[in-house]
Order: structure tokens, then C-alpha cells, then sequence
């Protein structure tokens, strides 16, 4: 291999490996430190700057000095934690164990085929989650069941709508809307103690809690401007979420939460 | 007092529920349930105990979070996985998602539909408390997690030992 080649491999490893782990939900901070790591393993130097949909390296070969600035398009964020884990964990092998580029590429290829949990047990386990905060905000057990199946209509919904490549804030819209639609019916028919509990719940397995914890992580951290843009993408969410609350409580005249 | 501390269980109990279910859907690895579990049970706890008596959510929120910061260190270290893989799943069910929406919401009654100007002075007091609520506790929640590393002036959580 020469070393121009040798470059240009490496110099896409490590642009993947920023981008997988910003799309999965980690910190700036979290991202450089990894990269820095695999860096060190592959004796080279990098300066990062790194955004929502964009990543601009640029990389110097310790030994050679060549250097060079890429720049690089992210796909779209999913949410994964095992992806996060795993690649922490082969950075810091890799700095220990002095890995070589084709053992950091073939780990990162096994850390990209990890499989995820099935539908179906994310739809029972978040309907779970969405009963759970019922309980916390003082409902009862028929009220948990009403949010618990107003949660999985609601991510049935959303499901079936990201497969299907719609817009973000289109898809948390039409599950919000699906979600309380289906809650609006406890509170018609009266069902629990409580019934306005399970309409207020039933939506939160739709707040973008990641992207609101890593926005003040990166602004505490001084990565601004993407805490900022962090920041924006959560509000934007909140924004889908309550425009779809508001349709179905316009559409079955409630008046408060 | 018993009836006070059996609801405090049965909340806190939730919480960790809740935590679990938001740790599948962020696709976690299988090793870490059980600690976002009980982390999310006692953080539950802490958080309940401290609003039951009387203290703002948001210091509320800073303790629990505090909590979790702390309590990860070992688990980090015992169970091989990065905390945050844990700690923001634990967190989930603290965000402020209910003051994020009703802020909106209040926005968008004082936009579209209340004309009475004495209910839209209301919305305008709910749409500023519900919102910088909604901060502050945002702000609790990063900082407490965040805590041990700014006090042991690391970037990583592999090198507290």
C-alpha cells in the first residue's frame, strides 16, 4: 500500500468513525476524544471541527508530515448506545494496544453490523416507559393503561413513518397527533381518575431528551455552536410535539392539560 | 408516614421503569439495564423525596443528577461500558419534557385562540415560568451528571481510578 493510499484510508476511517459516533448521540467533546485516541494508535494528528451535518478534519501523518483537510456529510442521526460503547471501548484498545489500520477498520465494520433490539420489544418497553411517567404524575392504573396504549399506537405510528424516509419533525408531528388522539378518548369517555394525566404523558416518549442533555453538555463544555444548534433541533421537536397535542385537543374541544 | 414512603417506592419504581425503556430505545447494550434500572430507581428517589419536601424541582434535579454522576464512576469501571451510556437513559425521565411542551402550548393558546387580556397576561406568566423552568432544570441535570469530572478536572471518567 502506498502511502498516499495509506492516507486516504485512514483519513475516511477516522471521518467515519466521527460521523458514527455524532449520528448515535454522543457529546463533541466525547467524539474528539475518541478520535484522538484511534489518532494516536495510527500516529497521526488531528484537528476537528465538527457539526450537525457536517464534519471538516484535518490530518497530519506524524511520520510523513503530509497533511491534508477533508470534509465530510453525516447521514442522518439514529439514536444508538451500543454503537457510542463499543467504539469507546476499541479506542482505548486500540491507543493500548497499538492497533494497526486494518484491525481498527474490521472492528469498526463489526460495530456497524451489531444488530438492535426488535420492534416490537422498543414498542412494549417505551409503551412501558410512557406508563411509567402516568404514575409519576399521579395517575392511576387505568390511567397508565390508557397512556400505555396511546404510547404504542404513537411509536407504531412513528415506526411505520420512518421507514418510510418522511421529514424528522413531520414524523414526531404525526405520532404526537396519533398519540394524543388516542389519550383525547380517555378523556371523552372518562376513563380513570385522572384522564387529563394520560393525555399529558402519552406524548413524552416523543421528547428529544438526548439532544437537549448533549446541548448543555457541549455549552458547558464551550462547544457553542453545536450546543446551539443542539439546542434548536430539541426545540424544533418540542415545537412538533405541542403543534400535534394542540390539533387533538382543538379537534375534541379540551381546554387545559 | 408508611403511605408517604410506599408512594415514594412506587414512583421511584416507575422512574427506573421508565429509565429501562428509554435505555431500549436507544438501543443500550444488554449488560447495562440492570444499573440504569436501580440508578434510575434511586435517582427517582432522591428527586420525589426532595420535591416531597418542599424544594424547588431544579435542585431537585441537581441532586438526583448529582447522584447519578457520582454513582457511575464505579459502575463505568465495573460493567466496561462509557457512563453516559447509563446516565442519560437514567436522566430521561427527569427532563423537563412536560414544562418543554406547556410552554408551547401556552404560546400557541396566546397566538391563536384567548382573546380575554387577563388570561393572556396568564399565559405570558406560564410561558416564562414554564420555559426558564424548563432551563434551569436542563442546566441541573448536565451540570450534576457533569459534576465529578469538573471537580477531578478529567475529560474521562477511565481515568478516575
Amino acid at each position: 500500500m502506498s502511502d498516499s493510499e495509506k492516507f486516504a484510508k485512514t483519513a475516511h476511517l477516522l471521518l467515519e468513525i466521527a460521523s458514527l459516533l455524532m449520528v448515535s448521540g454522543a457529546n463533541t467533546s466525547r467524539i474528539q476524544r475518541s478520535i484522538n485516541r484511534f489518532a494516536a494508535a495510527l500516529n497521526f494528528t488531528v484537528h476537528t471541527w465538527i457539526h450537525q451535518k457536517t464534519i471538516i478534519m484535518t490530518l497530519t501523518d506524524e511520520s510523513s508530515k503530509v497533511s491534508d483537510t477533508r470534509v465530510f456529510n453525516l447521514p442522518p442521526h439514529a439514536i444508538n448506545f451500543k454503537t457510542i460503547s463499543e467504539i469507546s471501548k476499541a479506542s482505548w484498545k486500540a491507543q493500548r494496544e497499538d492497533w494497526d489500520i486494518d484491525k481498527i477498520t474490521t472492528e469498526i465494520e463489526r460495530i456497524k453490523s451489531l444488530d438492535k433490539y426488535p420492534n416490537i420489544v422498543v414498542l412494549i418497553a417505551v409503551s412501558f416507559a410512557v406508563a411509567g411517567f402516568c404514575n409519576i404524575f399521579k395517575g392511576d392504573y387505568l390511567n397508565m393503561t390508557v397512556a400505555f396504549v396511546s404510547a404504542f399506537t404513537g411509536l407504531c405510528v412513528s415506526q411505520q413513518v420512518h421507514k418510510r424516509h418522511y421529514n424528522l419533525y413531520v414524523r414526531i408531528f404525526l405520532a404526537s397527533l396519533t398519540a394524543s388522539l388516542v389519550a383525547s378518548l380517555g378523556i371523552v369517555f372518562d376513563i380513570g381518575a385522572n384522564p387529563q394525566t394520560a393525555l399529558a404523558t402519552s406524548i413524552l416518549f416523543l421528547i428529544p431528551g438526548v439532544p437537549l442533555i448533549n446541548s448543555f453538555t457541549d455549552l458547558l463544555e464551550n462547544n457553542i455552536l453545536n450546543g446551539l444548534a443542539r439546542f434548536a433541533v430539541g426545540l424544533m421537536i418540542v415545537l412538533a410535539i405541542a403543534t400535534g397535542l394542540f390539533l387533538a385537543m382543538s379537534i375534541f374541544s379540551i381546554n387545559r392539560v | 408516614m408508611t403511605e408517604i414512603l410506599l408512594h415514594l417506592l412506587e414512583v421511584s419504581f416507575w422512574s427506573g421503569i421508565a429509565a429501562v425503556g428509554f435505555g431500549i430505545l436507544f438501543n443500550v447494550p444488554k449488560q447495562t439495564i440492570l444499573s440504569i434500572f436501580i440508578l434510575g430507581f434511586l435517582a427517582g428517589l432522591i428527586k420525589f423525596s426532595i420535591l416531597h419536601h418542599g424544594h424547588h424541582i431544579a435542585l431537585a434535579s441537581l441532586a438526583a443528577a448529582s447522584f447519578v454522576g457520582w454513582a457511575s464512576i464505579p459502575i463505568a469501571h465495573k460493567i466496561h461500558h462509557p457512563p453516559v451510556v447509563f446516565s442519560i437513559p437514567t436522566m430521561i425521565p427527569m427532563i423537563p419534557g412536560y414544562f418543554a411542551y406547556e410552554t408551547i402550548l401556552s404560546l400557541m393558546n396566546f397566538v391563536f385562540v384567548e382573546t380575554d387580556p387577563e388570561k393572556r397576561l396568564l399565559l405570558i406568566d406560564a410561558m416564562f415560568s414554564h420555559g426558564f423552568k424548563m432551563i434551569y432544570v436542563l442546566i441541573g441535570l448536565t451540570f450534576g451528571v457533569a459534576l465529578p469530572l469538573l471537580v477531578m478536572n478529567k475529560g474521562s471518567i477511565k481515568q478516575l481510578r
